[in-house]
């Protein structure tokens, strides 16, 4: 009697603990909502005056190429290093996902920076013929220029998630179609493309949300789209309420391809199932021409993605080096390391609470509100960092007390914000192998006289801790990339590397703001680096 | 384990707290006011601290914060930012003594006042355009359908653009800048994008005859601390300030003003003091390439160049921020991109 007693206790803490969490990261997104039914704005000014229709014209044009972009470079190259054997394909299956370093507004930097009148690629071909470098050099127009810069640091997305499934399903069926007499091209529309499905929808819809929430790409290019929209608003009209309005629009637009991820992963899990038998790799050897334009088409996305901003931002960095000295650069380092610890280590332990309560406790409630406390990695940036603010000066002025001077201006206020934005990472990580762990082993231990805290020490850590790990690493490179929530919230005197990028590059020294880029870019190459080492090594 | 956990414990609370000091909100970003900062904190003991974000992200949390709040100065670029944080109550007056009766009364009001300024002017291509062509130049004068398709300018959300059409609506009225607006757009020579640099660097390379950029990016590509191309290519244009016989070139701040529950009210006028002494105004300007605010400061040569002009102080340029959503619509209109 005793123990169920004591069990029930447990459970119900368990519970609560874990409802308590997710409200609290729920919480901004109520509040947009509550910020929305409070108010008395005349949106109809807003709507007749066109606005509202150009934002979302532009959303659509910047959205559908980059969309297009994405399947293309990350679909064929993931294809060609999954199912091919030409020179350097070892380097490029790894090398690829180094585009992830970039963040869009940096590429946006670098780009613009390349090709403006009098810019870099002028330097470069000038010392021929100046009246014909002036010719020759394409302009880059804002949309282009956002659209190339989206594309080439998200496409990403796609390749790693095709490669996944490429290399877990299609070769069984491969072989079975080559036994019925397939060609190659039918091989291709037939069944690669059709069991990939899922992964391409997964990666796009990643794309589309990282496309819809950009800021920083679009607003140094210049696009009104919904996100610098918000801004407009906010900054220009003077009018907080129109800017939560459309980003609780932002919101509605960002959960339906939420959703769509959603049940198109659930196909993927019907896939994975009956997998398990023969992965041996067999490449398709290729030779001659076909070899040489398989590994130059790797190379020079490679190139492009990659080298092409990390020899810009060197080359700015070597030559500005007198503007940061060492002093600067080892604290933003601090900062930056700070950060990725204490924020980390708090959305992991949240989110294993929330998995682990998740899985013992079998309550439908709990898992309705922690699936929908995942959209957090939807919302752009600066939306959450003013609900965050308008959170705490609700709560204050509610229950009327002062508690936003810890989170407004505190490295409290920051881990909060990313916990909004990134939970859902360490969340889906952790999720994962708890998919994969049986249920019978927790009911051994139980027998066995294991509560259910031992269960979790004992029993589901050791499993876990390889991901964990990678959940850290998850979100290690979204926090050093972070910009907008930590340029709102943090407290005084604090900079990190992507603080100290923006301002500088808004200060028109974007040679400048090439050391701090260079810092964000070294330091997720890192982390991705470890990753592939420790995690995504496929067996050969 | 244990150690780990330590660790992050102090990381939280490692922190070195002073009793003197002064909290400084600021949209401005230069590294070399961090030097200044540093002169301020020697001369009078006063440490100050810093936040820089975008005006409004500034603006909104000081609202939020309300009394609660430990910013003791704002500090922002634009007249139209300064008069919109005015608008929300957020700044108590300072005292006008010393070096603060100084500034043109134009360029203040009684709750903020300019610490350094910027004009907006035209640059022209010489082998394009004859400087007889241009040199009675007004900014009316850019709606004249002589300059079809040759002039650039950034967009319509940049807040110095909506500051230079706010000052032609207050001084022209509505119905003259619309019409204005509609002949004016007709002569850009392509889409507006790019920054201030980006319409000098047009100019340049003979895309466009006309450019309208602040001052302080012509100085800054002439300075080479954007590379050497960029410094001849800024050689090759030339610097034209419009409205010299008329009410004078039009002018724009960065300014500052004391919070209303600043909690260190006495530091913070100090601290303007302290940014008009003659030293500070050279540090400030020399390295952002903005104007002093106060005459017969010394600045290097390439601000001395070209700070002899006639400005624009027939209105106040508060008057900005009144009208810059105003502009703003009527710029959209007009269909300025």
């Amino acid at each position: 009697m005793k123990i169920n007693l004591n069990q029930k206790v447990t459970d119900n803490s368990i519970f609560f603990l874990s409802l308590f969490i997710i409200i609290l990261i729920l919480s901004p997104i109520f509040t947009i909502f509550l910020e929305n039914i409070n108010q008395k704005s005349d949106y109809l000014s807003f709507f007749s005056s066109g606005e509202f229709q150009s934002y979302t014209k532009n959303s659509i044009i910047i959205l559908i190429p980059v969309l297009f972009f994405t399947l293309f470079l990350g679909g064929l190259s993931s294809y060609l290093v999954s199912f091919y054997e030409f020179t350097g394909v070892n380097f490029f299956k790894y090398s690829l996902l180094l585009s992830f370093a970039i963040p869009p507004y940096i590429y946006a930097y670098t780009l613009s920076a390349f090709f403006e009148n009098f810019g870099i690629a002028y330097s470069l071909t000038s010392f021929f013929s100046e009246d014909l470098s002036r010719k020759f050099i394409p302009k880059i127009e804002p949309l282009t220029g956002s659209i190339i810069s989206l594309s080439l640091t998200l496409f990403g997305y796609v390749f790693i998630l095709t490669r996944s499934t490429f290399l877990n399903q299609s070769r069984d069926l491969i072989e079975i179609g080559k036994s019925l007499g397939f060609n190659n091209f039918d091989i291709f529309f037939k069944i690669i493309i059709p069991t990939a499905r899922p992964a391409i929808f997964i990666g796009l819809s990643l794309v589309a949300m990282e496309t819809l929430s950009d800021f920083g790409t679009v607003s140094f290019f210049g696009i009104s789209t919904f996100t610098t929209g918000i801004y407009n608003s906010w900054f220009i009209f003077d009018d907080l309420k129109t800017a939560n309005f459309l980003s609780l629009f932002l919101v509605f637009f960002v959960l339906f391809f939420f959703g769509l991820e959603n049940l198109s992963r659930k196909n993927i899990k019907f896939f994975n199932s009956n997998n398990s038998f023969n992965k041996k790799n067999k490449k398709t050897l290729l030779r001659g021409y076909k070899s040489f334009l398989a590994s130059f088409f790797c190379f020079f996305l490679f190139s492009i993605s990659f080298l092409f901003p990390l020899i810009l931002m060197l080359k700015w960095s070597l030559v500005n080096s007198s503007f940061l000295d060492l002093d600067q650069i080892l604290h933003l380092n601090y900062n930056s390391v700070k950060l990725i610890f204490l924020s980390s280590i708090f959305i992991i332990s949240i989110s294993l609470i929330v998995t682990f309560s998740g899985r013992v406790l079998k309550s439908r409630a709990l898992s309705f509100f922690s699936n929908l406390s995942i959209s957090g990695y939807a919302i752009p940036g600066i939306v959450v960092s003013v609900s965050i603010i308008s959170l705490f000066s609700l709560i204050d002025s509610f229950f009327n007390v002062e508690i936003r001077g810890y989170f407004i201006g505190s490295i409290f206020g920051l881990i909060f914000g990313y916990t909004v934005r990134f939970y859902s990472i360490s969340f889906n990580t952790i999720k994962t192998v708890y998919l994969k762990i049986n249920k019978s082993i927790d009911e051994s231990a139980l027998l066995l006289g294991f509560n259910k805290f031992s269960i979790l020490k004992n029993v589901h850590y050791p499993l876990l801790k390889k991901n964990l790990i990678f959940a850290f690493i998850l979100i290690s490179i979204e926090v050093i990339k972070e910009l907008p929530i930590t340029l709102i919230l943090r407290p005084f005197n604090f900079d990190t590397f992507s603080t100290s990028a923006f301002n500088l590059a808004s200060n028109d020294l974007v040679e400048v703001a090439a050391i701090p880029s260079l810092f964000i870019v070294l330091w997720s190459s890192l982390f991705i680096f470890l990753s592939i080492k420790f995690f995504l090594i496929d067996k050969k | 384990m244990r150690i780990v956990l330590l660790v992050l414990i102090s990381l939280f609370f490692f922190s070195k707290s002073y009793t003197n000091e002064l909290n400084l909100f600021t949209s401005r970003h230069y590294p070399s006011d961090l030097i200044l900062f540093e002169k301020f904190e020697e001369k009078t003991g006063i440490k100050v601290n810093l936040i820089n974000a975008k005006s409004k992200v500034l603006e909104k949390r000081l609202l939020d914060e309300g009394s609660k709040s430990k910013g003791d100065i704002l500090f922002l670029a634009d007249a139209g930012a300064l008069y919109s944080a005015e608008k929300k109550k957020l700044f108590t007056k300072y005292i006008e003594n010393g070096p603060l009766k100084l500034i043109p009364t134009s360029l203040k009001n009684e709750y903020w006042l300019g610490i350094t300024k910027r004009a907006r002017i035209i640059f022209y291509n010489p082998n394009l355009v004859d400087y007889d062509e241009i040199k009675n130049f007004s900014y009316e004068n850019l709606s004249n359908s002589k300059w079809r398709k040759s002039i650039a300018i950034r967009q319509s959300n940049n807040i110095y653009n909506q500051s230079l059409v706010a000052s032609i609506i207050e001084h022209k009225g509505e119905n003259f800048t619309k019409k204005w607006l509609n002949n004016f757009v007709k002569n850009f020579s392509r889409k507006p994008q790019g920054n201030d640099r980006a319409q000098i660097l047009s100019v340049a390379a003979g895309e466009s005859k006309l450019a309208i950029a602040n001052t302080y990016y012509y100085a800054l590509m002439l300075s080479g601390k954007k590379g050497e191309e960029q410094k001849k290519a800024a050689q090759k244009v030339k610097p034209i300030f419009p409205n010299q016989n008329g009410r004078g070139t039009h002018i724009n701040i960065s300014g500052a003003g004391i919070l209303k529950f600043s909690p260190n009210k006495k530091n913070a006028q100090k601290f303007i003091e302290f940014l008009l002494t003659k030293d500070a105004q050279t540090l400030l300007c020399n390295s952002s390439f903005e104007f002093p605010i106060i005459k017969n400061v010394p600045t290097n040569k390439l601000i001395n160049d070209i700070k002899n002009f006639k400005e624009d102080i027939v209105i106040n340029v508060s008057s900005y921020g009144k009208r810059q959503a105003q502009a703003f619509k009527l710029m959209k209109k007009a269909g300025w991109n």
